[in-house]
């Protein structure tokens, strides 16, 4: 029923957007107002369908209607509601969705505050972009072909194969596969809407080049358009940035960044957007560079467009640690990129001719020339991580079946790009406020270079930094932060609200800085026997059992229980065990590790997790998966993860055994394998209230318990229990146990009576064996327990990063400095509406 | 023509050269065992080979397994981390590193698990991990 309402829900939000595509190039056509409004109503219902569409799907989420192929995939009983809710948009169809709707809200916005020869055609554009978008998810079957992929579909309609379903078409799965566990992060919930308000905003400016080639009027579009990118760009680098956040705490890569194809997907579009931005700022104050505006706000768009092509037609399935599910969108996907580009940069080279061109070129020493350096720099960077990220497509030029480029290729071209932007943007902000010659430019900048020589010298000594190539970057950052600080100064005392550009300069070499510091001065923690291990390796010393020589370093190390190891001669750390906990998630383990500074500084504790993945594990085996715990410092993070550990092989090691048991075991084995167990038998006296500590186990004899009439057999002289607390020293886990002694008879002979408990965890047998009443104490036999019992272990990974601090400063700067630009021209754009 | 001009087409051919050099340095192509003896660095795609001896060692810090690339040649790999999580489960290896006597040291590894679209998806399995 529901179902059945959200698909013709889609239908009709399809159909509607449909109508108000052709209303609206009517409407611009004919210059006709009135079919204007006309189509504005259409897009309001549009939108009205959507949220119904939207609200169907949630129900079902909600109410757990595992017919459902979306929810069946993506949800499970278990799920908590805040999770549930975020499931909405946890796949392709779902995603498709959210960023439909908020383009819808962006669409009112412009309906509400656009100026006059722009609306139409404005709106033509964002029609065609939900028309394009919402032909994803209507999910049409023609027979031979189909078109999008309905987040309504019931199983039946995705697995049509399926023998289960085939022998009940009407089968309801009891549960659903639920969310992948790593996506259940707070961080990985505001992720995907903030990067789809993004997306919508950065429609925007495309709509607007359009509408400005359409109604031949080049100038005027970038005073509604400048805000609007702005805003798409401050979204873009927030949700940058809480991926990158949420990479860092939750995954076991090591890092916020790592050129992974989705992330650089990414990253383009703001580049882009940011080029667009610098564009359109010369523009505004100069009416010069209305070409690159106009081609970077086209260019913008057409790049996210690419970026969701490349990452949801399955293209780059063999390349990313992101999966993408690949639902055979890849022609319509192609159709999008084709219909954007080809609207965008035909349109574009058709009036190449007629776009206006400056008089005389700018001297190299002026703002208009140094921000244009800027833009084109930033989108250069994005070219070339544009054809890194290609490399399934674009490095078939080279080899057959290429991989992706080295990690080295993105480092190689974006250092020395950023080395240049970084003077660029000091000088460019000298010249926006002031003009300069050659020689006043030089006097204003003795100061600055004074510092920034002064603190990159220091920071090159402290750093310990050898290679000139970093020394140069260093200063670079440096000069940006200290270049850009003075002129930031200056603007405080002269007027505040022109701060925005000045902030994020600031900000970009914050983080250039903070990058350099990150990733290259990144160290592992070990102990002092595996540093030297690897010293012998890097000396070519250490041969495998073939006698050559091993070449890769070892970057973790092992703890034994309460056996501490000095880490980098600096921390005492020890494993002080682990405890089981079923929440959040169910199995999970947390660590323990003590950190003392040997020089005296305050004792804190780490505590990573490992946990069972619930989506892909199974009775065969569990996939376990790390959760690292950061310790953020201002100077310094400790990053650091369990990668294995005694519980989790045992565990391991129970699967394996029960899986052959059920497999190829005859009986008759087990039972042999359980004489062999008893055979390594330990005999423990204890009077009461004694404890005695045997292997990793402490024994406590607490007390003598009366034993009820039903478990003793008949003819019972001695009935007693005792009870007997066993406690796992290391891990704190204990168990109260009372095991039961008897005496009886049987044809006149007495027999002794002790039934053994099992204690599976350990997998131990303890029997109460033998009572002495006349000195209050009790034998126990116990099972499973040899005296090499192995300790309890973990490997560890951990590393030193420094200067994250510095990467996440840098990025709030940015987002601040961009929140106030937006303010102030958003500001000056509703003041110039209001008096029209 | 303009003397501007012509720097900057020239400039433009210089630069779109030399990116598009060094971008076809830095890929390479999938390759298999034997043909990974003869390079420095190569990107291995294949399945791993169960039947042979596998697991990680905490006398070398190392992983060591058995991979049948894609031409069919098995040959021992050794991976210098502990076990990926979802080895065992993984319907594709990609391993990166050196071939060296025989033996495959990889410095990285890429595992691709099964998707949950396969055609018969357990649905009692999901639910018993549930209890």
């Amino acid at each position: 029923m529901i179902a059945e309402a959200g698909r013709w829900f889609l239908n009709f939000a399809f159909l509607f957007s449909v109508c108000s595509m052709g209303l609206y190039a009517f409407a611009s056509v004919r210059n006709n107002k009135k079919v204007e409004r006309i189509s504005n109503w259409f897009w309001g219902f549009k939108g009205v369908f959507v949220l119904g569409a939207s609200i169907a799907l949630i129900y079902l989420i909600m109410t757990h209607q595992f017919q459902y192929y979306y929810v069946w995939n993506y949800t499970s009983l278990d799920l908590e509601t805040k999770y549930l809710f975020s499931a909405f948009y946890g796949g392709q169809e779902g995603s498709f969705m959210l960023w439909i709707f908020f383009a819808f809200f962006v669409g009112l916005g412009l309906i509400a505050w656009t100026r006059k020869p722009y609306r139409a055609p404005v709106m033509f554009v964002m029609a065609m972009t939900q028309f394009f978008l919402l032909s994803m998810i209507i999910g049409w079957d023609f027979g031979f072909t189909k078109i999008g992929a309905s987040p309504f579909r019931t199983i039946a309609q995705e697995m049509p194969n399926a023998p289960f379903l085939q022998a009940n078409p009407d089968f309801v799965p009891q549960d659903g596969t639920g969310l992948n566990d790593l996506l259940k992060s707070p961080w990985m919930m505001i992720h995907p809407p903030i990067i789809f308000v993004g997306f919508s905003m950065m429609t925007v400016p495309f709509a607007f080049a359009i509408a400005s080639l359409w109604t031949k009027t080049y100038h005027g579009w970038i005073r509604p358009a400048l805000p609007w990118t702005l805003a798409a760009n401050l979204s873009l680098l927030t949700a940058i940035f809480l991926g990158g956040y949420w990479a860092y705490e939750t995954l076991s890569f090591g890092g916020y960044w790592a050129w992974d194809p989705v992330e650089n997907a990414s990253l383009v579009p703001w580049l882009i957007g940011t080029a667009g931005i610098h564009a359109m700022i010369i523009q505004r104050k100069s009416r010069r560079a209305h070409k690159a505006s106009l081609f970077f706000a086209i260019l913008a768009y057409v790049s996210i467009i690419y970026q969701t092509f490349l990452t949801r037609s399955g293209v780059l399935a063999d390349q990313s640690v992101h999966s993408f599910v690949d639902l055979g969108l890849y022609n319509q996907l192609l159709a999008f990129i084709l219909a954007v580009t080809i609207m965008g940069i035909g349109f574009y080279l058709y009036r190449y001719k007629e776009l206006p061109t400056p008089d005389k070129e700018s001297k190299f020493l002026s703002r208009e020339f140094m921000t244009f350096t800027g833009a084109m720099l930033l989108f250069i960077l994005g070219l070339v991580i544009i054809l890194g990220t290609s490399s399934p497509i674009l490095g078939k030029l080279f080899v057959d079946n290429p991989t992706p480029p080295e990690i080295q290729f993105y480092n190689n071209w974006s250092m020395p790009i950023a080395i240049i932007m970084a003077l660029a943007t000091v000088i460019g902000q000298y010249l926006f406020w002031e003009r300069h010659s050659w020689e006043s430019l030089a006097g204003e900048l003795i100061t600055p270079l004074l510092i920034t020589s002064t603190v990159s010298v220091v920071s090159i000594v402290l750093g310990n930094v050898t290679s000139i190539y970093y020394m140069i970057y260093i200063f670079a950052g440096w000069f940006t932060v200290i270049g850009n600080g003075t002129v930031l100064v200056r603007l405080l005392r002269k007027n505040p609200k022109l701060v925005g550009g000045t902030i994020t300069h600031i900000g970009f070499g914050l983080l250039l800085l903070g990058i350099i510091a990150s990733s290259v001065y990144t160290v592992p923690m070990l102990d002092p026997q595996t540093t030297n291990y690897n010293t012998r390796i890097e000396q070519g010393e250490v041969f495998d059992d073939e006698g050559f020589p091993i070449t890769q370093k070892v970057e973790m190390f092992e703890l034994k229980i309460n056996q501490p190891k000095l880490l980098n001669e600096k921390y005492m750390v020890t494993y002080e065990g682990y405890e089981l906990t079923n929440s959040p998630r169910p199995g999970q383990q947390n660590y323990r590790l003590r950190f003392e500074p040997i020089d005296g500084g305050e004792v804190f504790y780490m505590s990573p997790e490992v946990y069972p993945m619930l989506t892909s594990s199974g009775p065969n085996g569990v996939d376990w998966s790390v959760d690292p715990h950061v310790r953020t410092g201002m100077i310094k993070d400790i990053y650091l993860y369990v990668a294995g550990s005694k519980y989790v092989e045992q565990r391991n090691e129970e699967f394996e055994r029960n899986a052959q048991n059920e497999s190829m075991m005859p009986v008759g084995n087990q039972e042999e394998e359980q004489t062999e167990e008893q055979e390594d038998s330990q005999i423990i006296e204890l009077s009461r209230g004694e404890t005695k500590s045997v292997g990793p186990f402490s024994f406590t004899f607490r007390n003598f318990v009366p034993a009820s009439e039903e478990a003793l057999p008949e003819n019972t002289q001695i009935g007693i229990r005792s009870l007997v607390h066993i406690e796992h020293e290391s891990s704190g886990r204990a168990f109260e146990a009372e095991p039961l002694f008897a005496v009886y008879t049987e044809d006149d002979r007495s027999y002794t009576y002790s039934p053994p408990i099992e204690i599976q965890e350990w997998d131990m047998n303890v029997l109460f064996s033998k009572v002495r009443p006349e000195s209050d104490t009790i034998e126990l036999t116990v099972y499973g327990l040899d005296e090499n019992f192995e300790e309890d272990w973990v490997l560890v990974v951990a590393e030193q990063k420094p200067f994250v601090s510095v990467v996440w400063l840098g990025t709030f700067m940015l987002m601040a400095g961009f929140s106030i630009s937006i303010f102030r021209h958003w500001a000056r754009e509703k003041n110039t509406v209001e008096k029209n | 023509m303009k003397p501007k001009l012509i720097i900057g087409i020239v400039s433009i051919i210089v630069f779109t050269s030399l990116l598009m050099y060094n971008f076809g340095n830095s890929i390479s192509t999938y390759v298999n065992f034997e043909e990974a003896e003869a390079r420095t660095s190569s990107h291995v795609v294949g399945t791993w080979d169960s039947t042979g001896e596998y697991g990680f060692s905490r006398d070398t810090m190392q992983f060591s397994f058995h991979m049948k690339d894609r031409a069919g040649n098995v040959r021992k790999v050794i991976y210098p981390r502990p076990k990926p999580n979802n080895f065992e489960q993984a319907t594709q290896l990609v391993v990166i590193g050196e071939m060296r006597n025989n033996v495959f040291y990889a410095n990285e590894m890429l595992m691709k698990c099964p998707s949950k679209y396969n055609d018969s998806p357990d649905f009692e399995k999901a639910s018993t991990i549930e209890s």
